[in-house]
């Protein structure tokens, strides 16, 4: 196993997959955390982000999962190595091997992104104590709708040699993720859909923000991620991962 | 003692058999010709002796051992293989190709130098592979087949794209093979003038049948006015295109 995940290290040399996963990371840390810091900002600071980090996330993280997977089976298939590699190691290992390094690139840039919001919010002084349990549990939130996507997107980018198939598939799952959030009366697409899974396991509801008023009455509740949507992600994730597996030790290359 | 058996293999894709209860026997040490016309099944069944293709019907024994789930991994480590194009990453040189295959089945460093040698690339060892000419990829694919020195060799129109001096040069290099390392090596092409001068065995398959199995010496005996090309169009019917 360690020899397979050295080779997949020595296979992506000057493709920059991990470079460009940090580019993508950047670009969402600059469009969320880009503006003035008012005093509002100051003293709502932690709870506003946690509110507010699912829908950047919904986009940015399902972007991560595409591009990574994409980039890493795009590979196999430009080289037609897969004809070599299958008979050298074996199916399961080298799927599973794809995964752990493709998987572990985009938790890695999740991580990054989360400590970085957490040392701007103390760099810009906001109020009170950081609430230490709420972002372990948003970080854990995070990871658990993106590892899900990340399977299916590798599953397809896999299955389907031309990569727009993966690419379209991931962005009309984003769009769908993304205005599940808008939509409030259709609780079960947040719930049931994988790139829903952002908004169905935020943590704090906003309450009080007017036009007029603004942030100035504004209060946050706690009210923890929806289980079911925990469930339903670790059932898909499972899934999609013995699918995926089964998928590629039946392939024919 | 025959290295490479398969017992009634066959391989249907929907209702159409490509390859059909296929008997073949390969003998240690030789050099087997694969010949047939194109779509005559030849790339499916040496797919399928590399676990690339799940057989439909039918056993396969190689090194005496049945080749199965449990089995593959040991078998295969004996094996090298190029079948159809080159597979090589085109944005890593040769070396770095070499050397991906020599951590994946944890060989000495010494083999990479061994095979770039063998294959007359070493000085072109630190060219990204997206410069090589086709003749350079087909010897990169030979030297990432025999980078483990395997017991078994197979190769699936190694030749292709080769110019006259590369065939040349390719022939002479599979014929040393068995001498050299003790390798068995089964050979599929279509340039039957070629194959008359590097195989010792060969096995002709039409429509997805063995039509002659058995020394190619054995078969210029038996039909003595007659070359190779003639007597592949007679076993093959002569309609099937080349």
């Amino acid at each position: 196993m360690i020899r397979l995940l050295k080779c997949e290290f020595l296979k992506t040399r000057r493709r920059y997959i991990f470079l460009s996963l940090l580019a993508v990371t950047a670009i969402g840390l600059f469009w969320t955390l880009n503006g003035r810091v008012s005093e509002d900002m100051r003293r709502l600071g932690w709870m506003i982000y946690l509110y507010q980090l699912p829908v950047t996330n919904s986009i940015v993280m399902p972007l991560l999962a595409m591009i990574a997977a994409s980039r890493q089976w795009d590979l196999e298939h430009r080289s037609g190595m897969l004809r070599r590699l299958i008979p050298a190691s074996g199916r399961g290992k080298l799927y599973d091997v794809k995964l752990l390094t493709g998987l572990g690139a985009v938790l890695v840039c999740c991580l990054i992104n989360w400590a970085v919001i957490v040392i701007y919010g103390h760099a810009k002084g906001f109020y009170g104590p950081f609430p230490l349990r709420l972002y372990m549990l948003h970080l854990l939130s995070t990871l658990l709708p993106t590892a899900a996507v990340y399977l299916l997107q590798s599953l397809l980018s896999m299955a389907f040699k031309n990569q727009a198939a993966a690419f379209a598939v991931g962005i009309a799952g984003t769009f769908a993720g993304m205005f599940s959030m808008f939509l409030p009366q259709l609780p079960w697409l947040r719930r049931f859909l994988i790139w829903g899974g952002y908004g169905a396991l935020n943590l704090v509801g906003m309450y009080g923000y007017t036009k007029e008023t603004r942030w100035r009455d504004v209060w946050f509740e706690v009210s923890g991620p929806d289980p079911y949507a925990v469930i339903f992600l670790l059932c898909a994730g499972l899934t999609i991962y013995f699918f995926g597996k089964r998928l590629f030790c039946l392939k024919e290359v | 003692m025959n290295i490479v058996e398969t017992h009634g293999l066959t391989k249907r894709y929907g209702g159409a058999e490509a390859v059909s209860g296929l008997n073949m026997e390969v003998s240690e040490g030789r050099i087997y010709g694969f010949l047939g016309p194109n779509g005559a099944g030849k790339s499916t069944t040496l797919k399928m002796l590399l676990t690339l293709v799940r057989p439909t019907a039918g056993e396969i024994d190689i090194f005496g051992k049945r080749l199965g789930p449990r089995t593959r991994t040991e078998i295969l480590r004996d094996t090298g293989s190029l079948i159809e194009s080159p597979s090589c990453y085109g944005h890593l040189t040769g070396r770095e190709n070499l050397e991906i295959l020599r951590t994946m089945l944890d060989l000495p460093k010494s083999n990479i130098d061994e095979v770039l040698k063998t294959v007359r690339l070493d000085k072109q060892q630190k060219k990204k592979v997206s410069a090589y000419s086709l003749g350079m990829k087909q010897r990169l694919g030979l030297a990432e087949a025999l980078i483990s020195f395997p017991k078994l060799l197979i190769l699936d129109e190694p030749t292709n794209g080769l110019d006259p001096a590369g065939i040349q040069e390719m022939r002479e290099l599979i014929r040393s093979l068995p001498g050299r390392y003790g390798m068995t090596v089964i050979v599929s092409s279509h340039i039957l003038s070629e194959m008359d001068r590097l195989a010792d065995d060969v096995g002709i398959i039409a429509g997805g049948r063995m039509v002659y199995q058995g020394p190619l010496d054995r078969l210029h005996r038996a039909e003595k006015d007659k070359d190779l090309e003639e007597i592949f169009l007679e076993l093959t019917g002569g309609e099937a295109s080349l």
